[in-house]
C-alpha cells in the first residue's frame, strides 16, 4: 500500500519524531514493504470473532485505603534540570 | 561451567565457597566477554559483598534458600535499584532506576546474586541483538553470526558459561529466539505467570520475562525464581504453582503431540525441519501419540503482532521526552523541540520505525484496516489454540525457520528481519506458554531449537517434554569445547 509523504510527516509529528529528507525517503520505502505484508490480514475470515471478549469479567481491585508512599525523593533521581522541587522545563504558555 | 545443582549442592557440602564461584564466574566474563560482548554492566563489588554474606549464612548453619549464592544475569530492560538499566538505548542511557523490578526483588528474595546487566536489541525491538545503541553481541557457537534477539546477550551469557541462569524478555520471541540461535534454553511463561511491574515495557499485552538455562532443570530454577503473583501488577495471575522437579519425572507417556502443518511449511532450512522431524519421532518413541493438524496462523499472525505491538510500543515509548529521565537534547528553543529533539536523537533507526509504525495504525483513517483487523484475529489465534489444545497437550515446531545469520545480513531489510519471528508471535498473540529447547546442530555445527507450546498455565508439561527430549538427545552444550 503506497504511502504518501504527506502522511508520514504527519505521522512524525504525532510522534514527536522528526526525520531528514533521506531519512523520510528510506521510511517511505519500508513502510510499502510492511505495509505491503499487512495485506494478508484482508484474506482472513474474521467472522464471529468480537474484539472486546475477555476471559475476566472485571480487573482486580485493591481496598481504598491510603498507603503513603515513602520515596518521593528518589523519584527525581534522574531528572535532568531541577529548580527547588521542581522539573525545569522551557516555557510552555506564552 | 556449572548447573545450578552442581552449585547448590558444592556449596552445602562446602566443597567451594559463594565468594569462590562468584569470583570465578567473573573471572571468567572478564577474560572471554571481549569476544562476545554479552554484558552492559558488571556489579562485580556488590556481588562479591553479597557472596560474603551468603558464605557467614552457611557457616551459620542456616537454611539455604532456592537461589542461595546463584550468580544471575538480568536483560537490560529489568529494572535493578542504583544499577543502570539502559534498555540498551542511548536515550536511557544514564538511567539509574529508584526501584528494582518485582523480577529482581524475588531474584533477591531467594538469595540470588545478580551480577550484571546483558545486553539487547534497543527497548526489545529486534530479532538478533543488532538494534542494541551500544554494541553487537556475538553467537558464541559462530562469532560472526547473531545471537539472536532481543535477549541475545542473556541468552549468549548462559550459553558461554557467564552465568548459570540469566533472565530475559520475550514479547514475540524475544527469549525462545536467542535460545534457539544459542543452544540454551528458555522460556516464555503464560502471561500473568510473572509479574511485569518494573519490566521497561515494550507491549504491554504481549511482554512476559523468562529465563535462560543451559538444560530443562536450570531453566526450572529460573522460573521459580521469578512466579508468582504480584499486587503490583494488575495483570499478574495467582494460580497454583506446580512442582515443576516432581512433573519432570513422569515423562512424557500418552501425552497427545499436536504437528502444526503449516509450521512445517515451505520456507523452512532443510537442516532445521529434518531435525524437528527426526525429534518428532523421538517423542514418539517415548510413548507420545502425534498428531498433524491445521492451525493455519502464521502469516497472518506475523502481520497482526507487528501492528499489535508497534501501536502499544507507539504507546509505551510516548513517555520518553527528556524531562523526568532520560537524554535531553542540548539545545532547544521550546518545549515541543525539547521533546521532539530529545525522542529523534535518543531513539535509534528500528525504534523510530516502530513508534511510526504504530502511531500510522492507530490514527485515525487507518485504526479500522490495521489494528482493529489485528485485534479481531487476535481473538482468532486464541480461539484455535484453545482448540488445539482441547485436542493436544503440547504444539510442537521448529522456533525458528532459519539457522543463526551473520551480523549485518538482515539489518538492511526490515521485514526479511521480521520473517524469523513467524513461528513465535502467535504464542505471544494467545498469551500461552512456549520453550525453546536445544534439538541438535546443523551441519556447520549451528544449534537448532525446537518449541513446545502449551496451554495456559502448563509450564509443567512443558519441562516434561523439553526434560524427555534433552535426556535423549544429551546434547554437548558446550561452544567453547575444542575444535569448534
Amino acid at each position: 500500500m503506497k504511502v504518501s509523504r504527506e502522511e508520514v510527516e504527519y505521522i512524525a509529528k504525532l510522534a514527536n519524531l522528526k526525520f531528514s529528507s533521506n531519512e523520510m525517503d528510506k521510511l517511505l520505502k519500508e513502510f510499502e514493504s510492511i505495509l505491503e505484508h499487512f495485506e494478508n490480514l484482508d484474506q482472513e475470515d474474521l467472522k464471529g470473532y468480537d474484539m472486546y471478549s475477555f476471559e475476566e469479567k472485571s480487573l482486580r481491585t485493591r481496598e481504598d485505603k491510603v498507603v503513603d508512599f515513602e520515596n518521593k525523593s528518589e523519584l527525581f533521581s534522574n531528572v535532568k534540570k531541577m529548580r527547588d522541587k521542581f522539573i525545569e522545563i522551557p516555557k510552555v504558555v506564552d | 561451567m556449572y548447573s545450578v545443582k552442581e552449585i547448590k549442592k558444592g556449596l552445602e557440602e562446602k566443597k567451594f565457597s559463594t565468594v569462590e564461584i562468584v569470583k570465578e564466574y567473573l573471572e571468567k566474563i572478564k577474560k572471554e566477554d571481549k569476544k562476545i560482548k554479552a554484558f552492559i554492566t558488571l556489579r562485580e563489588d556488590e556481588a562479591i559483598k553479597e557472596a560474603i554474606e551468603v558464605d557467614k549464612k552457611i557457616a551459620s548453619g542456616q537454611e539455604l534458600r532456592l537461589l542461595e549464592g546463584l550468580p544471575v544475569g538480568l536483560k537490560d530492560n529489568i529494572a535493578t535499584k542504583g544499577l543502570k538499566t539502559t534498555c540498551s538505548s542511548k536515550i536511557l542511557e544514564d538511567f539509574i532506576p529508584p526501584y528494582d523490578a518485582s523480577a529482581t526483588i524475588k531474584v533477591r528474595e531467594k538469595g540470588g546474586i545478580v551480577i550484571g546487566k546483558l545486553n539487547m536489541d534497543e527497548f526489545a525491538m529486534g530479532s538478533s541483538t543488532e538494534n542494541s545503541a551500544f554494541f553487537d553481541t556475538k553467537n558464541p557457537w559462530d562469532l560472526s553470526r547473531v545471537p539472536g534477539g532481543s535477549s541475545g546477550g542473556s541468552a549468549a551469557a548462559v550459553s558461554a558459561g557467564f552465568a548459570p541462569i540469566t533472565y530475559g524478555s520475550d514479547t514475540g520471541g524475544s527469549v525462545r529466539i536467542p535460545a534457539s540461535f544459542c543452544g540454551v534454553v528458555g522460556l516464555k511463561p503464560t502471561y500473568g505467570l510473572v509479574s511485569r511491574y518494573g519490566l521497561i515495557a515494550l507491549a504491554s499485552s504481549l511482554d512476559q520475562i523468562g529465563p535462560f538455562g543451559k538444560s530443562v532443570e536450570d531453566c526450572i530454577y529460573g522460573l521459580e525464581g521469578v512466579q508468582g503473583f504480584d499486587k503490583k501488577d494488575s495483570t499478574s495471575k495467582d494460580v497454583k504453582l506446580p512442582d515443576y522437579f516432581e512433573e519432570i519425572k513422569k515423562g512424557i507417556k500418552g501425552l497427545k503431540v499436536g504437528v502444526p502443518e503449516e509450521f512445517f511449511g515451505q520456507g523452512i532450512d532443510k537442516e532445521i525441519k529434518k531435525k524437528i522431524e527426526d525429534n518428532i519421532k523421538i517423542l514418539e518413541k517415548l510413548g507420545a501419540h502425534i498428531e498433524r493438524f491445521s492451525l493455519p496462523i502464521t502469516d497472518t499472525g506475523l502481520s497482526a503482532y507487528y501492528i499489535i505491538s508497534s501501536a502499544e510500543a507507539s504507546s509505551n515509548l510516548g513517555r520518553y521526552d527528556g524531562v523526568r529521565y532520560g537524554i535531553r537534547a542540548e539545545d532547544y528553543s521550546s518545549f515541543e523541540e525539547l521533546i521532539v529533539k530529545s525522542r529523534t536523537e535518543g531513539f535509534g533507526e528500528e525504534v523510530k520505525r516502530r513508534i511510526m509504525l504504530g502511531t500510522y495504525a492507530l490514527s485515525s483513517g487507518y485504526y479500522d484496516a490495521y489494528y482493529k483487523k489485528a485485534m479481531i484475529f487476535r481473538k482468532k489465534v486464541e480461539k484455535l489454540f484453545d482448540d488445539a489444545f482441547d485436542k493436544y497437550d503440547v504444539v510442537v515446531s521448529p522456533t525458528l525457520p532459519i539457522l543463526p545469520f551473520k551480523l549485518g545480513e538482515k539489518i538492511n531489510n526490515p521485514m526479511e528481519m521480521y520473517l524469523s519471528d513467524t513461528f513465535t508471535v502467535n504464542i505471544n498473540l494467545a498469551g500461552v506458554p512456549a520453550i525453546s529447547v536445544p534439538a541438535g546442530f546443523s551441519k556447520e555445527g549451528l544449534p537448532i531449537g525446537m518449541q513446545f507450546i502449551g496451554d495456559k498455565f502448563s509450564e509443567d508439561i512443558l519441562f516434561r517434554f523439553a526434560y524427555a527430549l534433552e535426556q535423549e538427545l544429551k546434547l554437548d552444550l558446550d561452544p567453547w569445547k575444542e575444535g569448534r
